[in-house]
């Protein structure tokens, strides 16, 4: 198991209990929370994460438009999405920023720390 | 050219009979009166032979009387011819008129000629006949007759050979030596014809009456019926096909009867028809309206869950979101719990799993809050129900399932919600699917990164003006097409593609509304959107609490 402290996962949801739960089964990272698509981008343009969880639909920013931002400033970065819809275009437009795993509301505590402990485990820079 | 009103107010009766009587009065006036003058005439004829025989053969018998001049003679004479009918009197004058005999009424004797130029003679002998009027200026004839004598012409060598055979036929000379008069009357041949006159007047009076009589019985058979049948064509023409034309003679007037009979009877018939087609239709018409208004009900609902279907993406987010929340803390408590002994929990620990349980018990709310909202707005609204409602909650309710649908498509929304909107009398389920629809048809026209503003004003009652909600959903789409303008609240019009929408959207949409009582318009411009007002009316619908608010 990784050291938690040494990773750094930005969640975006507008959904204040998604960004709760999240970060109470993630209490061991280094956890940092934007409630939409604007905050996460000034919080991307301070400082740099390993990975970021996002929901996609959320008003003004998507998180497509986070993702895309993410990846461009910082290409390392891994990306999981999680979203109230299973629609293929939210998932499929995503893909193309090299998004490590994609999980549908609801999921489970074991499906999200096994994407995670996944997605950081990952040769960093590597497009999925 | 019509008749004089008079005549055209007499009945069929009585111009027979004044025709009839008529014909019957010229008739016998002509046919009378010539029977009377040729009875007159013959009378006249035969009075004046009778006359004449009687004054000839009194002048001829006469001649020895008036030859000696014998009263007594002659007197015999009259008295035999006074005895004769129609003789008035009988007189044998000489002839320097002095009476040698007389018998009769003096009175008439002395009469003066009253027509002295009809003495000619009548026929060829020598009668004359005068027509006389007596002092008491009564009418009568005169004839008179030359009483002649023969006298022997006797030449003087004749004298004393009176017998002498061969002296060849004697000549005689007639010589007039007087006069007989008969007087006749005419009281006999007037009393004749008068009392032909007065039998044919009565004659005819008699026919006049019986003709009216028969006329009167035969207008009447030939009129009762008809009477009748106008009595029974009255009472048809006022509904009564009950009646009957009693048919008694079987001539042209008992044809109509039948024909009549036959026209009631088969009238009866239609009406018994139209009835029963009329009842039929009723029944027919219920029916049918009560299969429209299912048809309606089942229509306005399948629309609804068509809109549903549309919504299913929104309400599953709406729905994920929570349930994620639930799941995850459950989960994690379990997790907590199963990591640790009951004994080594710490104070910590336990606000953490009562803050895990809060958020459950509250996310667990938000789902109820969820499907209760989706249960309100799929409610089948067979019978509506109208309830107290403010249009700015309903508005909010709406926006629950659509909010999200929008944010998906990158549409912002704006509200600009009037705060003071006061409550209205309306179906919530009903207005909410009016207003997902018209937000869904913005969505659907709208490009990413557009805007979507949902107006609601409240317009207080002015004069005339009862008073409403305006709500506006102003959107940033391609908008409609002008000619398409015109059809968007047809049913079954649409310009997605086939088995994207029903078509029925808005004209169930404009249906809703108008059983509120309000109004939907659009106006659109092409490349900038698309505004649709719903104004629902305050009038009748403001319930009284709010309207002691309102009115000052």
């Amino acid at each position: 198991m990784l050291s938690a402290t040494e990773k750094s996962i930005l969640i975006v949801d507008d959904e204040e209990v998604m960004r709760e739960f999240l970060s109470d089964v993630l209490e061991d990272f280094d956890v940092d929370k934007a409630c939409d698509g604007q905050e996460a981008i000034d919080k991307l343009k301070t400082r740099t994460y390993d990975l970021i969880i996002t929901d996609m639909k959320m008003p003004g920013i998507s998180g497509e438009e986070v993702v895309q931002f993410a990846k461009e400033s910082h290409p390392g970065t891994k990306v999981i999405v999680i979203s109230g819809y299973s629609s293929l275009f939210s998932v499929g437009n995503t893909m193309g920023y090299g998004i490590t795993a994609f999980l549908a509301k609801p999921f489970s505590i074991k499906q999200i720390r096994t994407e995670v402990e996944k997605s950081l485990s990952a040769p960093s820079g590597a497009n999925a | 050219m019509k008749p004089p009103l008079m005549i055209r107010n007499i009945g069929l009766r009585d111009k027979f009979v004044v025709v009839v009587s008529l014909v019957i009065i010229c008739s016998m006036t002509i046919i009378g009166g010539y029977l009377i003058s040729r009875q007159n005439e013959i009378y006249r004829e035969e009075l004046d032979n009778r006359g004449r025989a009687l004054v000839a053969n009194l002048a001829y018998n006469a001649e020895y009387g008036v030859i000696l001049e014998s009263e007594a003679d002659l007197e015999d004479l009259l008295k035999g011819i006074a005895r004769a009918d129609d003789i008035i009197y009988a007189v044998i004058c000489a002839t320097d008129g002095r009476i040698l005999a007389d018998i009769g009424d003096k009175l008439y004797i002395d009469a003066t000629e009253r027509l002295p130029d009809d003495g000619a003679a009548v026929g060829a002998d020598r009668v004359e006949r005068h027509f006389m009027v007596s002092a008491g200026g009564t009418e009568f004839i005169e004839m008179r007759y030359p009483v002649q004598t023969k006298r022997q012409q006797i030449s003087r060598e004749q004298l004393g050979i009176v017998f002498d055979a061969q002296a060849g036929p004697v000549e005689y000379d007639l010589e007039t030596i007087g006069e007989a008069r008969v007087g006749l009357t005419l009281d006999n041949l007037k009393r004749e014809v008068s009392r032909s006159q007065t039998a044919a007047i009565l004659l005819t009076f008699m026919v006049v009456l019986s003709a009216i009589i028969i006329m009167t019985a035969f207008v009447r058979i030939i009129t009762q019926p008809v009477k009748s049948l106008v009595d029974l064509t009255d009472q048809i023409s006022k509904g009564d096909l009950s009646k009957k034309v009693a048919v008694v003679h079987h001539d042209e007037i008992g044809l109509l009867g039948e024909s009549f009979n036959r026209m009631v009877e088969s009238l009866k018939k239609s009406q018994l028809e139209i009835e029963e087609y009329n009842r039929t239709l009723e029944e027919k018409i219920i029916e049918r309206t009560r299969e429209l208004e299912d048809a309606q009900t089942q229509l306005i609902q399948s629309e609804k869950m068509a809109g549903i279907g549309q919504l299913a993406a929104g309400v599953a987010h709406e729905l994920n979101n929570p349930l994620g929340g639930i799941l995850g803390y459950a989960q994690f408590a379990l997790e907590k719990m199963d990591k640790k002994d009951l004994d080594n929990l710490t104070i910590k620990d336990y606000q953490a799993f009562k803050r895990y349980l809060r958020d459950i018990e509250t996310q667990t709310r938000r789902c109820k809050a969820i499907v209760q909202n989706l249960l309100k707005f799929s409610r089948s609204s067979s019978k509506v129900e109208f309830q107290d409602i403010n249009i700015n909650e309903v508005l909010e309710e709406t926006l629950t399932f659509t909010e999200h649908q929008l944010m998906m498509n990158q549409i912002s929304l704006r509200r600009e919600f009037d705060p003071k909107m006061p409550l209205i009398q309306g179906n919530p389920g009903q207005l909410q699917q009016v207003f997902t629809n018209i937000i869904l048809n913005g969505l659907h026209a709208s490009p990413s990164g557009s805007e979507l503003a949902i107006y609601t004003r409240y317009l207080p009652p002015l004069g005339e003006f009862p008073g409403a909600m305006e709500i506006a959903f102003v959107d940033q789409g391609h908008g409609i097409e002008e000619e398409n303008l015109k059809k968007i609240f047809e049913p079954f019009f649409t310009t997605k593609e086939v088995g994207k929408g029903t078509g029925l959207g808005l004209s169930v949409s404009y249906g809703i509304i108008k059983e509120h009582g309000g109004e939907i318009k659009v106006k659109s411009k092409i490349d900038e959107g698309t505004t649709f007002t719903v104004m629902i009316p305050l009038e009748k619908t403001l319930s009284a609490v709010d309207k002691s608010k309102i009115e000052p």
